[in-house]
């Protein structure tokens, strides 16, 4: 171990959607063990013709043990669905290792650095920073293949996302889906175009009526 | 944390007796006496947990060997705020390069102690470093480190005695059992 990892301080605060996830980093943290929130999103089901339909993006990839990480503390529903997507991902990806952390696992995990007291708080929808859309997991569902761009190596763009800024205090930290932010963008866009044309037809409404006059 | 006065009134189960462990003990420390014939062995305890342990398999290597103490800090073990990171509360009293190092566990469920101790003892150029661990409890695995040498995998429970503690209790009792939930949810 260099100095340099002996001493390398705690990550700035992450747009985490759950407290215990929070928690989870703050204790890969503690231990020095490198993680990426995130960082890639894997396709699990296809239409007919190659559109992706559902896609899993697993809570944590810890690179220096090429393990991802996911965290159900959720309510049953949720977890069942995760289950099914866990099995589905190493189904279609037998080289990827992923552990699936329940509630039970955290719990335990509380109990053994004597944090009973956050058990309850940090677990199920109390823990929850915001409702997911519709209460339902996070919709991976319905992302063009071009976001996708084939499948890198894991965890090579946390870094550039850390580069980029990414890594600092999340502004807002409601995960929203890939979906959604992609209907968002396109709302954004449209009420910016919408703006444009207003702007537009302000000024030749005005220049003509100065030229009236 | 509410104690009971009586220790045993807060274990649901004995899971591994007395006799079991010395049983297990004896076994660990023979293959220990037989793999590290001839070499410099260093058993290197990880505090407090593993002191029983250390205590009884020390006494059943039949080699020359030095022991030494390590603590570590737990997240979270401050009771105050969780953010900082790990740190070495008692280092090794002695250097250990160019000495086969064997670190003694009590319990290894994630591996991120064990993990980052490796990782720290490495930088002390050692000629080589193994794993003795009296339970090992893999459900709870993060960290997949090679553990050379275990007493007793054991299911996915609370567990104290023997060295194992719930909030520094419970490390008297002489053998190991599963904490009954009220122990703990109180």
């Amino acid at each position: 171990m260099t100095d340099e990892e002996l001493t390398r301080g705690p990550r700035p605060s992450f747009g985490f959607a759950h407290a215990s996830e929070a928690e989870f980093a703050r204790i890969l943290d503690f231990y020095q063990v490198n993680w990426e929130y995130e960082p890639q999103l894997f396709p699990i089901l296809w239409d007919l013709d190659g559109n992706v339909l559902e896609s899993f993006a697993p809570d944590f990839f810890l690179p220096e043990l090429e393990l991802l990480v996911e965290l159900t503390t959720l309510q049953q529903r949720l977890v069942r669905k995760k289950n099914r997507k866990v099995r589905r991902l190493r189904e279609l990806y037998p080289g990827l290792r992923i552990k699936l952390f329940y509630a039970r696992d955290f719990r335990a995990l509380m109990l053994k650095y004597g944090r009973s007291a956050l058990v309850s708080e940090l677990s199920g929808t109390l823990g929850q920073v915001a409702p997911h859309p519709g209460q339902s997991d996070v919709d991976d569902s319905a992302i063009s293949e071009d976001r996708l761009g084939g499948l890198e190596r894991l965890g090579a763009n946390r870094r550039d996302a850390d580069a980029s800024g990414a890594g600092q205090p999340h502004p807002n930290p409601v995960r929203r889906s890939r979906a959604a932010r992609r209907r968002a963008g396109r709302r954004a866009a449209a009420a910016a175009a919408h703006q444009t044309v207003t702007f537009v037809t302000a000024i030749l409404v005005t220049a003509a009526v100065t030229a009236v006059s | 944390m509410k104690v009971t006065q009586d220790l045993l009134a807060d274990v649901a189960e004995v899971l591994l007796t007395e006799e079991q462990i010395a049983g297990k003990v004896a076994e660990l420390g023979q293959r220990i006496s037989a793999d590290y014939a001839g070499r410099e062995l260093t058993l290197v305890s990880v505090l407090k947990g593993s002191l029983p342990f250390m205590a009884d398999l020390m006494r059943r290597i039949s080699l020359p060997l030095r022991i030494d103490l390590m603590e570590v800090s737990s997240y979270g073990g401050t009771g105050t705020e969780s953010s900082g990171l790990v740190r070495i509360l008692k280092d090794l009293s002695a250097p250990i390069e160019g000495r086969d190092v064997l670190l003694v566990e009590d319990i290894i469920d994630t591996g991120l102690t064990l993990n980052y101790l490796i990782r720290y003892l490495k930088g002390k150029n050692p000629r080589s470093i193994k794993v003795c661990s009296l339970l090992d409890k893999p459900a709870r695995r993060l960290v997949e480190i090679p553990i050379d040498y275990v007493g007793f995998e054991i299911p996915d429970a609370f567990v104290v005695g023997y060295g194992l503690d719930f909030g520094e209790v419970y490390r008297n009792l002489r053998f190991v059992g599963v904490l009954r939930p009220e122990a703990y949810e109180s």
